[in-house]
């Protein structure tokens, strides 16, 4: 998975608006998605692609989308 | 031996998504219809315990069985009527049990369900009961900020009943446990019991904008989710090789209806079949020692669940805490 697939899994998995665009630079938490269970879906998605956990406490460390593929290890 | 009947009771108010919006603004009820796979949940009142409405079970369970033949009570809950007595010494007494049972409380949340099957086939295999009967009972409700609208959203109350009884028909399998309690502070109600009494403290803001204290239900549910992922996939393969069957050899599988997400996401990472998975939890919510029993009578009601069918029972959460076994309805 490159980084532009990544995104494209981010669009689907928090079912993201297609008007809503989205670049490494987008911070999280101001996705519109963004809540409870989106954390969830993310936790979901860094399991299930990469083997990847993320603590609470590295998730409130993760400010943007870049960071996020950077944890992924793209 | 096996689960000779098996029903739940509801208290009567309802806590419906469409009330839940009228209380919290913005509040998405699509989505927590669709993927948190709640519509409704109900309430106990303020003078209904989850004694209560474990009696309420009972007595439904006790109806087409002889209760003089129950030699052994057990009762699992988090939300005792006193701190003592046991509430199960109060319910053999309500239900009209005979006075020479044993009869104990035991404190587990989401697990409890599956700890209770191995409590009551200990008894029986060990020659000390015959027909034990299980009550669960909880009000998680009565734990909850009226601000948090997450974990209002998901916990319900109710209370579920079964008898297990000494029988050549049907089978309850091998089980296996794990215990985590260095994930504790993750499910928890700090104050209020002996190591912080005080319960007069300051609310405070926790995700998406939820309030609670420590003298309410903390739950940080993406750490619960972590757990989960991490140790159910390796629970659910420990126990299917302790009953030497394979997941083709299962009828069904019921987890602790945690949120149909979490459920779904661990289905597709365990690769179990859709249709062997039951989901009922849109009219009750998650309401932890209760949603399996809730599963198998819902089922069991529709003709899904047969008397023969093996299955995998899986618990967890709350301790943290996580048991798994294969029984033959």
């Amino acid at each position: 998975m490159n980084k532009e697939e990544f995104i494209k899994n981010l669009y689907e998995d928090l079912e993201i608006e297609s008007t809503e665009s989205i670049d490494e630079s987008t911070v999280l938490t101001e996705l519109e998605e963004y809540d409870s269970l989106a954390i969830l879906v993310i936790i979901a998605l860094m399991d299930k692609h990469f083997s990847v956990k993320i603590s609470t406490k590295e998730l409130n460390e993760l400010e943007t989308v870049g960071d996020l593929i950077h944890k992924a290890g793209l | 031996m096996r689960i000779e009947s098996i029903s739940y009771h509801l208290p009567n108010t309802e806590l419906s998504n469409p009330q839940l919006l009228e209380l919290f603004e913005n509040f998405d009820v699509q989505k927590l219809e669709q993927k948190v796979g709640i519509k409704s949940r109900r309430i106990a009142s303020d003078d209904e315990t989850a004694a209560d409405l474990a009696y309420h079970a009972g007595l439904k369970v006790l109806k087409e069985f002889d209760k003089s033949k129950i030699d052994f009570l057990i009762f699992c809950t988090q939300s005792p009527d006193y701190f003592l007595p046991s509430s199960s010494c109060i319910l053999q007494d309500k239900l009209g049990l005979s006075t020479h049972i044993g009869a104990f409380d035991f404190n587990l949340g989401c697990s409890g369900f599956v700890y209770g099957l191995s409590l009551a086939k200990g008894l029986i295999s060990s020659k000390q009961a015959k027909n034990v009967l299980l009550l669960f009972g909880e009000t998680y409700t009565k734990h909850i900020h009226p601000n948090d609208k997450a974990n209002r959203a998901i916990f319900g109350d109710a209370g579920s009943a079964c008898i297990i009884s000494d029988s050549d028909e049907g089978d309850i399998g091998e089980f296996s446990f794990g215990t985590d309690g260095g994930g504790a502070n993750n499910l928890i109600v700090k104050n209020g019991a002996f190591r912080a009494k005080n319960t007069n403290v300051n609310t405070y803001s926790y995700g998406s904008g939820n309030l609670t204290s420590d003298a309410h239900l903390y739950m940080n549910g993406p750490e619960v989710f972590n757990y989960t992922i991490e140790v159910i996939p390796d629970l659910i393969k420990e126990t299917l090789a302790k009953n030497n069957v394979s997941s083709e050899d299962v009828d069904y599988f019921v987890f602790h209806q945690a949120n149909k997400f979490m459920l779904n996401y661990l289905r597709k990472k365990t690769g179990i079949e859709k249709s062997k998975f039951l989901i009922s939890m849109e009219n009750t919510g998650n309401t932890v020692s209760n949603t399996i029993p809730i599963v198998l009578s819902n089922f069991e009601k529709e003709g899904i669940i047969k008397r023969g069918n093996k299955i995998c029972i899986v618990g967890f959460g709350v301790g943290l805490s996580q048991a798994g076994t294969v029984i033959t309805f």
